[in-house]
């Protein structure tokens, strides 16, 4: 089968993945970039291939990003969610990636509600399989987006000091961040309300080289990137969190610590955003705000690793 | 029928001592022990009724007991019925069996109780004792009918795994009990510290994005329970000790003086949350920010390579899993290095009466799915003993001690006579090669749950012959078996196959 890659079989996280690899990908996302500036943004590449997009959970912007990513390259590209399909009806994950494989996919690309599922899938399935987020655990094509976006505005990563905001414990984005970040040399402060975040050395241990922060204001002096993470209302209503006024003073990207910050300290967001909780549109729009350049080089970035996955 | 065990070491647990010597059962009970000096008088009887087990290098002892085992029958016979579960157990060295009551319907009224105690004597290859429900349903709603229970022969009350999360019930509970001299096994968990967990929360759980139930909520409830022993004087026997915290609750408890014991599983004391992970590396050997690339991990390839069976212990190795394989999802879920030690040394000091299986088996489909949906429990039964002789290995335990843990330990806790060989005592016998390396294969399990980490591990002993009341219920290969026409018999047969 041609689909057997002279890499890796899969992207399920960046935590198997050396510094070495996510430096070739973030390389070819240079070269699919340039792609999707010309007037035909197409190439043949995977002329004949067919990805499969399962999403079990809602997603607007993975979704078509990682839809576009495979039209680019002419996939053949199908997207189910799980509402509407026979996973409504019980079918198992297994029951459906084995369907999947009988009808002749190459490549799967899976967001799940659960932790470990892009695992589940792989071993059941004879193609590639790429993580387009599941439960807490990984969404490593955001990390690396995420890793470009930085890389392209300040040229490196490796010395930078990249503050993670938010609801770090329930985040993926925040754990494949660290993995892709620390493993190309900056440092990540993580910061959080302590429900939200967990005993600090349940991090330190697997990320020895990180910081931890109960306090914004302390974390940002001397941010090159300050990357903002959504908060999910629900966290309040289980009690983790007294109101949201309280968090959006004590955590939130406000005015007036934007204007604390230095002109060339980037602001992310992996989206979708709360404004005026977890961050304000002044900050939000603000120069120094790469959130919609995340958005674009999400399908670059995604391009580049079904082209390397496709080997 | 009359066997004669030969030469085998003979472990007395009650006594805590080995001697090399046979035994000799006759009807369903131990006639003779006879130790080596006084070995020649006996042989000229043979007749044909008479069968000689050769047990030389091979260790005899009582049969074991577990004190947890969830037999799934009545009503969840996909996972398991008494007839498998019983040969698993014989199939594991274990003669008697306590079944827990969360089944469908759980044993609440003593009606249940004779269908499984009836079930048990047609169908079951061993002894099966009946824990009776603590509440109606294993609910925690309201009191099961305990003393029609206890008259109907069960021999302690429990919720299984479902913790009592009402305080006041409990106490009720546990007055009744101490007032039947009976004991209450608790499962101790606080519900509210463990929603949607999926392992032990620390480390891995963090890394794997994976909700946790810290070790706190047992320890939590426990702290509870004791309390709530010391009130009413009912004897609490906890299940499944899993933590460091929970070791030290119990340790200052029987202190103090409370009536109180406790089990432990082979698997909290051998595997921990690392498991979960898998082949993924932890963190120490990849987390390197700027230095060079990870050196090739040394001490796994190199385990890799070697023979197994020159391996000393075992061969335990997670990284032959999957990463978040839910094999390892067990309730309570495996914790970490520091806990195992602890639990190891409260077993040795006997902080810890019993090892106990908490066997779970589970069906396929409650296993292949994601690892937060799939069904807690391992089938543990099979890997019994020797999971635990890893302890014994590795030189943490030893022989002797491990053996009573598996055999007086529970025998005190059911309130039994010594787990002792001496003539007069039902011939309920293990024998076992503790050296004996295999590979662990999960589908020749005779258990229908096939549920286990340890599916391609190495370890080593291995149940040889398991004598249930006299009758031999259990036996590898032709173990024991002498002469020459019944080895070229057997020979003849693996070519035949």
């Amino acid at each position: 089968m041609e689909m057997v890659s002279r890499r890796r079989r899969h992207v399920i996280d960046l935590d198997e993945m050396t510094a070495a690899e996510i430096e070739e990908i973030l390389e070819l996302t240079e070269s699919m970039k340039e792609v999707l500036a010309r007037e035909i943004k197409q190439v043949p590449t995977l002329r004949g291939r067919t990805v499969v997009n399962m999403f079990f959970e809602d997603s607007t912007r993975t979704r078509i990003s990682f839809e576009l990513a495979a039209k680019a390259l002419s996939a053949n590209v199908v997207s189910f969610s799980a509402r509407g399909s026979s996973v409504e009806k019980g079918e198992s994950l297994i029951d459906t990636v084995r369907t999947l494989q009988a009808l002749g996919a190459d490549m799967v690309v899976i967001r799940h509600s659960q932790a470990g599922a892009p695992y589940l899938v792989a071993q059941h399935f004879a193609g590639a399989v790429i993580n387009a987020g599941d439960g807490r655990h990984a969404h490593p094509t955001q990390a690396l987006l995420d890793l470009f976006t930085i890389r392209e505005r300040l040229d490196r990563i490796r010395g930078l000091k990249v503050v993670i905001v938010g609801d770090i414990l329930h985040s993926r984005v925040a754990r494949s961040d660290l993995w892709g970040l620390t493993r190309l040399g900056a440092h990540v402060t993580l910061c959080a309300p302590p429900t939200l975040l967990g005993p600090a050395h349940f991090w330190t241990a697997t990320w020895p080289q990180i910081s931890i922060s109960h306090r914004l204001d302390e974390a940002l002096e001397g941010a090159d990137v300050v990357m903002v993470l959504r908060l999910q209302k629900e966290r309040m209503h289980a009690g983790l969190l007294p109101s949201l006024r309280e968090y959006s003073r004590a955590y939130a990207l406000t005015p007036e610590r934007l204007e604390r910050l230095g002109a060339e300290t980037l602001i992310m967001h992996p989206g979708p955003m709360n404004e005026g909780v977890e961050i304000w549109p002044e900050a939000a729009t603000a120069p120094n705000s790469v959130i919609e350049a995340q958005v674009t080089n999400g399908v670059a970035v995604r391009m580049a690793l079904l082209y390397w996955l496709a080997g | 029928m009359r066997y004669i065990i030969k030469h085998g070491s003979i472990i007395d647990p009650a006594r805590r001592v080995a001697t090399v010597g046979d035994i000799v059962i006759c009807d369903g009970v131990v006639e003779q022990v006879s130790e080596l000096a006084d070995l020649h008088a006996e042989t000229e009887s043979i007749g044909d009724d008479i069968e000689i087990i050769n047990a030389r290098g091979a260790v005899i002892a009582p049969g074991f007991t577990d004190l947890h085992t969830h037999l799934r029958e009545p009503g969840e016979e996909q996972k398991e019925t008494i007839a498998t579960g019983t040969l698993a157990a014989a199939r594991g060295g274990f003669t008697t069996v306590c079944a827990m009551p969360t089944t469908r319907p759980t044993p609440d009224t003593a009606a249940v109780v004779r269908h499984v105690q009836a079930l048990a004597r047609r169908e079951g290859h061993v002894r099966v004792d009946v824990i009776g429900a603590l509440t109606q349903g294993c609910a925690g709603k309201a009191l099961a009918d305990m003393i029609e229970l206890s008259e109907a022969g069960c021999i302690a009350f429990s919720d299984g795994g479902h913790p009592v999360a009402d305080a006041g019930l409990m106490r009720q509970a546990m007055t009744y009990a101490a007032a039947l001299g009976i004991p209450v096994m608790t499962h101790c968990e606080e519900p509210g510290l463990t929603r949607g967990w999926a392992m032990h929360e620390g480390i891995v759980s963090t890394r794997l994005g994976l909700a946790g139930f810290p070790a706190a909520a047992e320890e939590a409830m426990l702290a509870r329970d004791i309390a709530l022993a010391e009130l009413t004087g009912v004897h609490l026997h906890v299940c499944n000790v899993s933590t460091a915290g929970a070791v030290a609750l119990l340790r200052t408890a029987r202190a103090r003086g409370v009536r109180i014991t406790a089990e432990v599983t082979p698997h909290h004391l051998t595997l921990t949350d690392r498991w979960v992970l898998g082949k993924l590396v932890p963190h120490e050997t990849v987390a390197v920010p700027d230095g060079p690339p990870p050196a090739p991990s040394s001490s796994r390839k190199g385990r890799r390579s070697a023979p197994p069976e020159q391996l000393i212990p075992s061969w335990l190795d997670p990284a032959l899993l999957e990463p978040y394989d839910t094999s390892t999802r067990v309730s309570p879920p495996l914790r970490t290095q520091t806990d195992v030690d602890a639990l190891v040394a409260g077993l040795r000091d006997g902080t810890i009466d019993a090892i106990a299986t908490g066997h779970a088996p589970q069906a396929r489909v409650d296993k292949e799915c994601e690892y937060g949906l799939a069904a807690p429990g391992i089938s543990g039964l099979e890997t019994a003993l020797a999971l635990v002789l890893t302890l014994v290995h590795r030189g943490e335990m030893d022989l002797v001690n491990l053996v009573a843990k598996l055999t007086e330990g529970p025998a005190q806790v059911l309130g039994r006579s010594p787990a002792t060989l001496h003539p007069g005592a039902r011939a309920d016998i293990v024998i076992f090669q503790p050296d004996q390396a295999w590979r662990v294969d999960a589908s020749q399990f005779a258990s229908r749950g096939r549920n286990t980490p340890l599916h391609g591990q190495h370890l080593k002993g291995q149940v040889m012959l398991t004598m249930a009341a006299g009758e031999i219920v259990f036996r590898r290969d032709h173990f024991g078996r002498s002469g020459e026409p019944r080895r070229a018999t057997s020979r003849l047969d693996g070519f035949l196959d």
